[in-house]
């Protein structure tokens, strides 16, 4: 899978730019929560994507790490940044839990233990007095800066959430490459063929939910220290586990940028057609919203990056004389969301 | 030729001008942000037109209702006429959301000040983020305690919060006790396991506990469940004389699975929310009779405060049915913000902050129950009050305090089979 | 607590089970013939209330009147979303299965919305509201109902599947497509099949609810989770699972709201799901893997 240099590079440029181009707080705002949105679709990527154990459960490490750090903060002063830390550190030891109950679940089974868990760790913080159950936590504003971790500009914001994402992407390219990476594609594409060679397969699923759990947390604490205000609905439900894994689906799962690519389309998506259709009140929106997720994932299923690389693979075969049918064939054959061998749940009527 | 030439060159720069001054009129563009879509929707529709209709007295008069502030149109004069424009955002009932509109609103919208969000969460991080941007923020109709405990210096809020309406439970039984001798003895609690719900909740836990009443149980149900059966019965179980309800969207299956199994305490007294929207005696029919519930407004104190009625008329008149609690409020609250601009002579967000620490309305010029409108250095306004109601014969009856009343509580309300 | 309140208590829990079970029922076989979880489920629930809202609010019909005819055009719809939409994803990748039927979920809401205003709407005075009295107990009428005519409705269902020629084409469809296509079954037309009666089943039981739950855009929401850890407990695909298992956990979730505290209600019944799923993956009644 090559990868254009050139775009890569320009794509950081305007990252690193952009704050300094563009002055307006809403645009500025906006492009912070796509950022959000891609790191925390990036962590999800590393288990979802990357080791194909489609979890859509994840809102439950998140909101584990928004109130990690939060708790610490509020309870005991603890600096935001240790916090953080320590909020990602808990979001990979539960991580085993939820890997215990879930991973020797097969397909569409799994996938429901994900939501099971994730919906029981909301009930329990909606009526846990401690964590300030359905009422929620709220992070006071009197120290700002750095250290705090609070800012009154969104330009921090911007820099906190580019850093993070670089973290993210970082890892999940380290993985890509390393023995992990391999691993959790033979997991992903060829279990079977994977335990032949003696992987443990149940270890290295862990290893994923660790790495992506601990991701995902830190994602949490960011939203916890940009909005000032966390409570069981917005970073433990099933929606938010939803748009984790939406947002690589559309980029393009199992791909390093395909997450970045998929938060920047979902958020423009969603922010346009709120500012100009919300204000009615007519749902036009969400009617808008929800048409484009539908003809995007029934028309493009290997996402944005997918697309692109099963056309440049198929103008590149026909350039080498295939005809229109072996172009196609080669090109879904380089596409990175190969279905993977599908393992049969049974049916009976 | 040459003079006609001429003259209709002087003329066409004089329609010009005219029209450039009328254009120079200022609009002040005021964000609100509201659920416009999900559960909540059909309340944030109900607001919605209230503040088109204040919005639209303020610009352009409303004929008959002299007492009531701007009711000569033309605009705030103390900004030269300039009429209010509203930008309306829909916050979806996510907290984020309502951030970003915020956000959205100050610096795409250029609005001088913002209203909203209805769900005290949302309200929340909305107003935080004008906190940030320095843009006043008027809240009308969130009654979570907590918003006026963080000491902003933006925040402004002109409903009592929900400390004084489970103040108001808590007084009318201490009421009823002594007008009709009898004891209460035992309170329950059923509330959605939501922020508002369980702060509701909480509340009358200490209440109780302050009053001498005995809570025997707290029942919390999830927000968005298909059957009320475990809670019903749980209640049964635990025979309070009182029940004190926090519901939204549930008050009417509650009502409905209450009497399909049979139960009923002595009185219900319920938190507003579902109990009050326009749906829930529409839909429940002779079910409804004999529940209270708290509230801010109600049409029949028109009856002893005529501007009420006089502006009701008008609003149904227009938008087909009457005000409700928080249709009342959120008209109410666009009329202070005028009022602060209106004093502030500028749409300098500071000027309008001072203007409106500087509010003092009296009881005479609101629609609602209150004593009037100044704000605490929190944010409060310290002159609201609540009101209880009953429903009666099909329409919510005020019933206490007993000065504002205009019927006799029915107490205890009457079992399913002894109706009809 | 008494005795009587338990047993009380009990057959609530199973009346809204029923429900469960016919709402799960259409899920399931989704599933089973064709591997596809309908996020979009809870939607023809709500299309099913509609339909009765609307036939009673225009022409004054009661919702147990017009039950067939709402049947038939849930069934006419998910036949006409199968040649629509789903035809074209029955080969992509799950995860992709998963976003199309997520997106028509929110997609539905959202038009629902539009054209129908988020306000709740009720069916005032059904003729069968009011409570039933049998012995020490008193049920809701409308729930009484709804429960027979979930028995009924899954009667008709297995029936057809297990005594008809055109059922046992869909049901040799789920367990071998290539077997079946050999033998000259239509895979397609089992298809358009599968989610024609699945939507019918679904929105037979929105027009049971309709009797005594209130409509609005959304109320898919409050079932969907339930009906996927139904379908997943009693075994994806099978349809007397599907409909023991929404039994079994209307009881738990009513059962255990009583005895441990209704917030938890949900918790309960999510915890005892992914212990059954500990020692049998496969669900309930679900084929062994």
């Amino acid at each position: 899978m090559k990868r254009s240099p050139i775009l890569l590079v320009a794509a950081a440029v305007v990252a690193l730019v952009l704050p300094f181009v563009v002055k307006d707080a809403y645009w500025v705002n906006l492009a912070v929560l796509a950022l959000m949105a891609a790191q925390i679709g990036a962590a999800w990527n590393l288990v979802g994507g990357y080791a194909g154990q489609a979890s859509l459960g994840h809102a439950a490490f998140y909101g584990i790490g928004a109130y990690t750090s939060t708790l610490l903060l509020i309870n005991f002063g603890w600096n935001p940044w240790l916090g953080m830390l320590a909020g990602g550190l808990v979001a990979a030891i539960l991580s085993a839990v939820f890997g215990w109950s879930c991973f020797r679940l097969k397909g569409h089974y799994f996938t429901m233990a994900t939501i099971a868990v994730a919906e029981i760790v909301q009930i329990v913080f909606t009526n846990w007095e401690y964590a300030g159950s359905a009422v929620g936590l709220s992070i006071p504003m009197d120290s700002q800066g750095l250290r705090a971790m609070v800012f009154s500009d969104k330009v921090s914001y911007y820099w906190l959430a580019l850093a993070l994402l670089a973290l993210t992407l970082l890892a999940t390219w380290l993985v890509e490459r390393s023995f992990l990476g391999f691993y959790f594609r033979a997991i992903k594409d060829e279990p079977d063929a994977a335990r032949s060679i003696g992987i443990d397969i149940a270890r290295y699923k862990q290893v994923a939910l660790c790495l992506s759990a601990f991701f995902t947390a830190i994602g949490g604490s960011l939203y916890a220290q940009k909005e000032l205000y966390i409570d069981p609905g917005s970073v433990l439900s099933t929606a938010l586990s939803i748009k984790m894994a939406l947002v690589s689906i559309l980029g393009g799962v199992g791909t390093l940028f395909g997450p970045v690519i998929g938060s920047v389309v979902l958020t423009v998506i969603e922010e346009l057609s709120r500012s100009s259709f919300g204000g009615t009140g007519r749902g036009t929106d969400t009617v808008v919203y929800a048409a484009l997720i539908v003809i995007v994932a029934v028309f493009y299923p290997s996402g944005i990056v997918g697309w692109f690389k099963e056309r440049t693979a198929r103008r590149q075969a026909r350039r080498d004389g295939a005809t229109a049918e072996e172009a196609r064939a080669a090109a879904q054959a380089t596409s990175a969301l190969a279905a993977p061998a599908h393992e049969s749940t049974g049916a009976s009527l | 030729m040459n003079i006609t030439w001429k003259f209709k060159l002087v003329a066409a720069a004089a329609a010009l001008a005219v029209t450039a001054g009328a254009q120079a009129q200022q609009e002040i563009r005021i964000g609100v942000i509201y659920p416009l879509t999900g559960s909540l929707a059909s309340s944030g529709a109900e607001m919605r037109d209230a503040l088109e209709f204040a919005a639209d007295i303020v610009n352009n008069g409303l004929k008959g209702v002299p007492e009531l502030p701007f009711s000569a149109g033309g605009g705030l004069s103390g900004l030269k006429g300039a009429k209010i424009k509203l930008v309306f955002a829909d916050h979806q009932g996510n907290p984020q959301v309502g951030a970003s509109e915020a956000e959205r609103l100050i610096t795409q919208e250029h609005v001088v000040a913002l209203m909203g969000a209805y769900n005290s969460n949302v309200t929340q991080t909305a107003s935080q983020v004008a906190e940030r941007d320095k843009i006043p923020f008027l809240n009308a109709e969130s009654s979570s305690p907590t918003l006026t405990q963080r000491h902003f210096k933006y925040f402004f809020r002109t409903t009592p919060d929900d400390a004084l309406f489970v103040r108001n439970a808590f007084d009318f039984m201490k009421d009823i006790e002594q007008t009709r001798h009898i004891k209460i003895g035992s309170v329950a609690t059923l509330a959605e396991n939501t922020l508002f719900g369980d702060q509701a909740a909480k509340l009358q836990q200490q209440y109780a506990a302050a009053q001498g009443f005995n809570m025997v149980k707290q029942v919390s149900y999830p927000a968005k469940t298909t059957q009320l059966t475990s809670e019903v019965q749980t209640l049964k179980a635990a025979n309070p004389t009182v029940l004190l309800q926090s519901s939204y969207s549930e008050a009417i299956l509650s009502m409905k699975t209450y009497k399909e199994l049979g139960y009923l305490p002595d009185m219900l007294i319920a938190n507003d929310a579902g109990f009050a929207d326009t749906e829930f005696i529409k839909t429940l029919g002779k079910d409804a009779e004999y529940v209270i519930s708290r509230e801010v407004w109600a049409l029949d104190i028109g009856d002893k405060k005529p501007i009420i009625k006089k502006v009701d008329d008008l609003f149904k008149a227009r938008y087909k049915i009457d005000f409700t609690g928080n249709s009342a409020r959120s008209f109410t609250g666009l009329l202070v913000l005028a009022d602060a601009i209106n004093r502030a002579g500028s749409t300098d967000p500071e000027a309008i902050r001072k203007a409106l620490i500087a509010t003092n309305i009296p009881s005479s010029a609101l629609i609602m129950p209150w004593k009037g409108v100044k704000f605490d250095e929190t944010g409060q306004n310290t002159q609201g009050a609540g009101i209880l109601v009953q429903v009666r014969d099909g329409k919510y009856s005020t019933v206490w305090p007993f000065d504002l009343a205009s019927k006799d509580v029915v107490w205890p309300m009457p079992k399913w089979d002894a109706r009809k | 607590m008494t005795a009587e309140l338990l047993l009380q208590t009990l057959a609530s829990g199973v009346l809204i089970g029923l429900i469960y079970a016919l709402v799960a029922i259409g899920l399931t076989m989704i599933f089973g013939v064709m591997d596809i979880v309908n996020f979009a489920h809870g939607e023809f629930l709500m299309l099913g209330m509609y339909s009765s809202f609307w036939l009673f609010a225009l022409f004054a019909l009661d919702p147990m009147v017009t039950l067939p005819l709402t049947v038939l055009m849930l069934f006419a719809f998910g036949v006409l979303l199968y040649k629509l939409v789903i035809k074209r994803i029955i080969d992509a990748p799950p995860l992709s299965q998963i976003f199309t039927t997520f997106g028509l979920m929110l997609l539905f809401r959202g038009l629902a919305q539009f054209f129908w205003k988020p306000d709740y709407r009720t069916i005032e005075n059904s003729f069968v509201s009011g409570s039933v009295h049998l012995a020490n107990f008193q049920l809701g009428r409308p729930q009484v109902v709804a429960g027979a005519g979930a028995i009924i409705v899954t009667a008709v269902v297995w029936f057809f599947l297990h005594r008809t020629k055109l059922g046992s084409a869909l049901e040799a469809t789920a367990s071998d497509k290539e077997a079946a296509r050999l033998m000259g079954i239509d895979s397609h037309k089992m298809f358009g099949l599968a989610w024609g009666i699945g939507a019918a089943c679904a929105g037979a039981a929105g027009a049971l609810l309709s009797t005594f739950f209130p409509i609005f855009p959304e109320v898919g929401a409050n079932f969907i989770l339930i009906a996927f850890v139904v379908v997943n407990l009693g075994g994806f695909g099978s349809v007397a699972g599907a409909f023991w298992a929404g039994i079994l956990v209307g009881v738990i979730e009513v059962m255990g709201g009583l005895l441990l505290g209704p917030q938890y209600k949900m918790a309960i019944v999510l915890t005892l799901f992914l212990a059954v799923l500990m020692f049998r993956p496969q669900g309930l009644m679900g084929k062994a893997q």
